[in-house]
């Protein structure tokens, strides 16, 4: 990382010059770059097969699989890291991705992961333990917190998102709305500043959709949140990023992003009802 | 379907109330039971069927219950014990043939039972306090979490075969139709596994179990 590409504002998110492909597949992403500024809401649409999940997952640090290294600076952990120090390290394949000044790399991944919460599409990939109480505890106990301190962690996040009481309950026996919702929790349970949703809206009836649209405004952290519910996009989100063929083809405020039939239709999208011209 | 094994689970009998440990303990000794009396001591092992067949009724668990899930048993287990015989041109084998009925059906009903009588987040709480390795006990808790994921995945598979098949397929057919819906079906678990792992990780797992004792605290 350069000194001129170290910037004094602090984004929450940082994407620069980000390229992926699987190995032996084609190119996935191409030469990304946006940010997110803290508290932002951001909007990532584009058609399947995009590359938003791909995206969503550089966040995370969990791709790609080989992270790059840094060598050098010892990181002042926990707090935001000082601009400076990030240019005075030595960083072996750059990390294009930064969440409050930390660069994902193989050395800061565990703090990487505790500040970006990360809600799978699928709740079944999400919830893996055979309680309610253990599949929320699963962040904080990694965290290393005491059990009581695990304990207020999980009844404050089930109660954040409305299931308070559920602890005991089995994840077999959850209604999807209800499994979404317990992802969630798990993810504020490790209490991140930012979170990535991947389709968190995707099969869910009007109501829950309108629960979990009410709790994620209530989140004060910034979003990126993938999904194709455009209508939800303009009610929720700041700014829109649009992605296909894996290249961010345009970005902007919502309405002005959303509300171009020309864009939209090229890149196979539909303006959303409220935005349509009457 | 998710309550297959484990309808019962959160009764209130008796037995439900018993302490998870002598629930296990009852369980682990009725199933040396029935796996250590001599087949040929015939009362003996009807007094260890009885004694199963009480702590059913005991837990009030319904014997239809019981019977509708060793009937989906007895099929491996019959062709697990018909094996030994078969293997000896049907001459010698058959009392083992037997004994590995008997003593599977006794101590399926037996495991059924303990299933039944305590949920399985205690079973595997009591498991853990018994020291039984952790990487075991992840394997069991996956196993039960995502058990009925994947049936319910190649239920929608096999409903969308059925939905294409236009006429009575032939013996060929079936089978391989079934194989392909097996493949296909290993290859959707093995990348909902990565998708799961990739879960585990994005919520800080570094490879150790970690747990609390809910016991400690009333559950809600």
């Amino acid at each position: 990382m350069t000194e001129s590409s170290v910037i004094s504002a602090s984004p929450a998110v940082r994407v620069e010059q980000l390229s992926f492909r699987y190995p032996g597949g084609p190119d996935v992403l191409t030469n990304i770059n946006f940010t997110i500024a803290p508290g932002e809401i951001i909007g990532l649409v584009g058609p399947s097969g995009a590359g938003k999940s791909t995206l969503l997952q550089h966040l995370n640090g969990l791709l790609p699989s080989k992270l790059p290294e840094f060598v050098g600076q010892v990181f002042n952990l926990p707090g935001p890291l000082p601009s400076d120090q990030v240019s005075r390290g030595q960083v072996e394949n750059l990390p294009h991705v930064m969440v409050d000044n930390l660069p994902v790399a193989r050395q800061t991944i565990a703090e990487v992961r505790r500040r970006v919460g990360f809600l799978f599409q699928d709740p079944d990939d999400q919830l893996f333990c055979p309680t309610v109480f253990e599949d929320v505890a699963f962040g904080p106990l990694n965290l290393g917190l005491s059990d009581d301190e695990v304990r207020q962690r999980v009844r404050d996040s089930l109660a954040s998102v409305g299931l308070a009481g559920y602890e005991p309950r089995s994840t077999l026996r959850l209604s999807l709305g209800e499994r979404k919702r317990v992802c969630l929790a798990g993810v504020f349970a490790c209490q991140p500043s930012v979170l990535a949703l991947d389709e968190p809206f995707s099969s869910l009836d009007p109501r829950a959709r309108r629960t979990l649209i009410a709790i994620l405004k209530q989140f004060s952290g910034s979003q990126i949140i993938a999904t194709h519910d455009l209508d939800i996009v303009v009610d929720l989100c700041h700014r829109v990023l649009l992605l296909d063929g894996g290249q961010l083809r345009a970005a902007g405020q919502t309405r002005d992003i959303l509300g171009n039939v020309a864009l939209m239709e090229r890149h196979g999208l539909e303006v959303p009802w409220r935005l349509r011209p009457k | 379907m998710s309550d297959f094994l484990d309808r019962f689970g959160r009764g209130q009998s008796m037995c439900h109330r018993w302490p998870p440990f002598a629930k296990l303990f009852a369980a682990i000794a009725m199933i040396l039971a029935a796996t250590c009396v001599p087949i040929t001591h015939g009362p003996l092992v009807g007094i260890v069927a009885c004694v199963i067949f009480f702590a059913h009724t005991l837990a009030r668990i319904p014997l239809a219950y019981v019977g509708r899930r060793l009937l989906f048993f007895w099929p491996t287990l019959f062709l697990m014990a018909i094996s030994l015989p078969l293997s000896q041109a049907g001459q010698k084998g058959w009392l083992l043939f037997v004994t590995i009925l008997v003593r599977g059906t006794l101590s399926f009903s037996t495991a059924l039972w303990l299933v039944n009588v305590m949920p399985f987040d205690q079973l595997l709480a009591t498991l853990r306090r018994l020291r039984v390795p952790d990487v075991l006990l992840a394997i069991l808790s996956l196993m039960y979490r995502f058990l009925f994921v994947l049936w319910d995945e190649l239920d929608r598979m096999r409903t969308a075969r059925s939905a294409r098949l236009f006429r009575k397929p032939s013996l060929w057919e079936t089978w391989r139709s079934a194989a392909h819906l097996v493949g296909r079906l290993l290859i959707r678990a093995l990348d909902r596994a990565d998708r799961i792992h990739g879960a585990m990780l994005a919520r800080g797992w570094d490879g150790r179990s970690r747990w609390i004792d809910q016991s400690r605290e009333d559950r809600p």
